[in-house]
This record gives structure tokens, C-alpha cells and sequence, in this order.
């Protein structure tokens, strides 16, 4: 434990964090990806309890960044989309977890 | 040190979210009202028959789930799949429950054989086994309420005994005791499916 560290050493570790992960609604969907092989939108609503048009958005940011990989296909007539994490993202979700609990093991009681 | 994102509980979430529509208890229960109903049919259809006529029963119940599934709850509850550790332990499970019944059947047999029916060794060997087989598969499926489920249907041949020696109860007092624990699984699993129902109406179709 680092007990030197100022105050503000830890807010621009704050700051440093990958803010594309450190929104909670994006989060909360990486890490339930991160658990699981893949998963469909139905299924992410459900475990996150984020209306269809946030989840969309917040699935359209990270997968932008090369986190998360959408495959779009037709069961029957009815569209389905199934979603899993990229290596990229995999990473990424590993660095700001170990990032997060970095800091908050160096914050002061 | 302390972890600010759990992962063993967000897998744990991910994997329950997906089960807790109460058809495998549906499922269990079922099983378990053979214990109850054979006794009965023996008379008429034998011990053999008494228990292998539900076989079908079950093979139709299965197919049942397996359709309600797919089309009542994937579309309310969507689908995933799990990682290959989950898979792994679902595996495991298989394999110790395909032992577990292995070695019921063997323990079943050489009681017969050395004709030790009328003591309470039978009741209690069931009773660990069916103890042992729940409490198996609540570990390692995480799922506490299947180790109330194990201590029900373990209670069930002791209780059963108990009766039927009180002279309260007929076919040492299974079709009573099972008859009560698999109807409240039942009705549990009935109830989650309701639940499950009301509270996950069919989403806005994906455009």
C-alpha cells in the first residue's frame, strides 16, 4: 500500500481510467460479458435492467472501441444479435479492473 | 485486499438470472412424484412396471421444457452461453449424479439380497443419498434453494418410516411424504414461472 501517495495522485489515477469501461451502465455490460461466452440483447437488458435504447447505445460505444463484437443474423424471420467481448476488450476490462482496485487499496481510510 | 468488481458473483447472477424459471423444479418434482405414485401401480402393474411406466412420462415432461424454453422464456429472459469453467462443473455434476444413482442402485440391491427391509437402514440410506444428490448439485450449481429441496426429499423416507411403523401411513409412508415434498417442489417451480412470467413481459422486438 502505497501511504505517501497525495490526494491528488489518486484523482488523476481517477482520471486515467479507461472511461469508455468506467461508466456504470457500460461496466455492469462488460463485466457480465467478461463471465460469459456470449450473450443476446434480451439477455443483457435483463441482467443490466437498462431500457433496449440504452443498451443499444451503450453497446454501439463499446463496440466502437473494439470491446465487444455484435454478429447480427435472422432466427426465422425475427432478427437476433448476439454479443460477446474481443480480445481487445478482454484486456481492456482486465487493466481497469486491476486499475480500480489499485486505487481504491491506495486510498487513505 | 478487496475486489471491487466480483466477478464469481456477476457469473453467479448471469447463470441464476437464466435458471430461475422454475421448469427444472417442475422437472424435479416430477421425478420425485414416482416415489410417490409407484407404490400404488405396483399392485396392479409390478414393481418394474410400476416405476418404468413414468419413463415416457418424463421423456414428454422433458420435451415440454425444453419447448417452453425456447418459446416462452428465451424470448422474455434472451439466452447466453456460459463460460467453459460453467460448462465444466455442469459436467461434473452429470457425472456424480449418473455415480450417486450408481451407487443407490448397487446399495438398493445388496439390501434386498441380505433382506435387511424392515429396519430403518433403507430409509436412511435413501435419505443420505437423496441428501447427498441435492446438496451435490446446489454446490455446484449455485443454487441454494436445492439444498431445502435435499433436505425435504431427504426427511421424506425417515418420516415415511416413521408413519407407516405408527401404523399412520401405508408403502412405508412414501406416497404421503413424497406425495408433500414433490408437490411443494412443484408448486414452487409453478410459482417461479409465474413470477417469471409477470415480471419479464416479451420486450420490444430488435429492428
Amino acid at each position: 500500500m502505497n501511504d505517501t501517495a497525495s490526494p491528488d495522485s489518486h484523482l488523476q489515477s481517477l482520471a486515467e481510467l479507461d472511461q469508455i469501461i468506467h461508466a456504470p451502465a457500460r461496466l455492469m455490460i462488460l463485466t457480465y460479458l467478461y463471465v460469459v461466452e456470449s450473450a443476446d440483447y434480451v439477455y443483457l437488458m435483463r441482467l443490466t435492467k437498462l431500457s433496449w435504447g440504452n443498451l443499444a447505445t451503450h453497446l454501439g460505444k463499446l463496440e466502437e472501441a473494439g470491446y465487444v463484437k455484435i454478429e447480427k443474423e435472422f432466427q426465422g424471420k425475427k432478427p437476433h444479435s448476439t454479443i460477446r467481448l474481443t480480445e481487445k476488450g478482454r484486456a481492456a476490462f482486465q487493466v481497469y479492473k486491476k486499475s480500480l482496485q489499485q486505487i481504491l487499496d491506495d486510498l487513505p481510510d | 485486499m478487496s475486489d471491487p468488481i466480483s466477478l464469481r458473483e456477476a457469473e453467479k447472477k448471469a447463470f441464476t438470472t437464466l435458471h430461475n424459471d422454475g421448469l427444472w423444479d417442475i422437472m424435479i418434482g416430477s421425478i420425485l412424484l414416482i416415489i410417490a405414485l409407484a407404490p400404488g401401480l405396483s399392485g396392479r402393474l409390478g414393481d418394474f412396471w410400476s416405476s418404468a411406466i413414468f419413463l415416457p412420462v418424463w421423456g414428454v415432461l422433458y420435451l415440454v421444457i425444453l419447448w417452453v424454453r425456447k418459446s416462452v422464456v428465451a424470448p422474455r429472459l434472451g439466452s447466453a452461453q456460459f463460460s467453459q469453467r460453467r460448462n465444466a462443473r455442469l459436467r461434473k455434476l452429470t457425472i456424480l449424479l449418473i455415480l450417486v444413482n450408481i451407487v443407490a442402485l448397487v446399495l438398493g440391491s445388496l439390501v434386498l439380497v441380505l433382506g435387511w427391509t424392515s429396519g430403518w437402514l433403507v430409509p436412511a440410506l435413501f435419505s443420505l443419498i437423496l441428501v447427498g444428490g441435492f446438496s451435490l448439485a446446489a454446490y455446484w450449481v449455485d443454487m441454494n434453494r436445492l439444498y431445502v429441496y435435499g433436505l425435504l426429499a431427504g426427511m421424506a423416507p425417515l418420516a415415511g418410516e416413521w408413519l407407516y411403523r405408527q401404523e399412520l401411513a401405508s408403502h412405508h409412508g412414501y406416497p404421503l411424504t413424497f406425495g408433500i415434498t414433490s408437490g411443494v417442489i412443484i408448486l414452487v417451480g409453478i410459482g417461479m414461472f409465474i413470477h417469471m412470467l409477470m415480471h419479464n413481459p416479451l420486450p420490444t422486438p430488435e429492428v
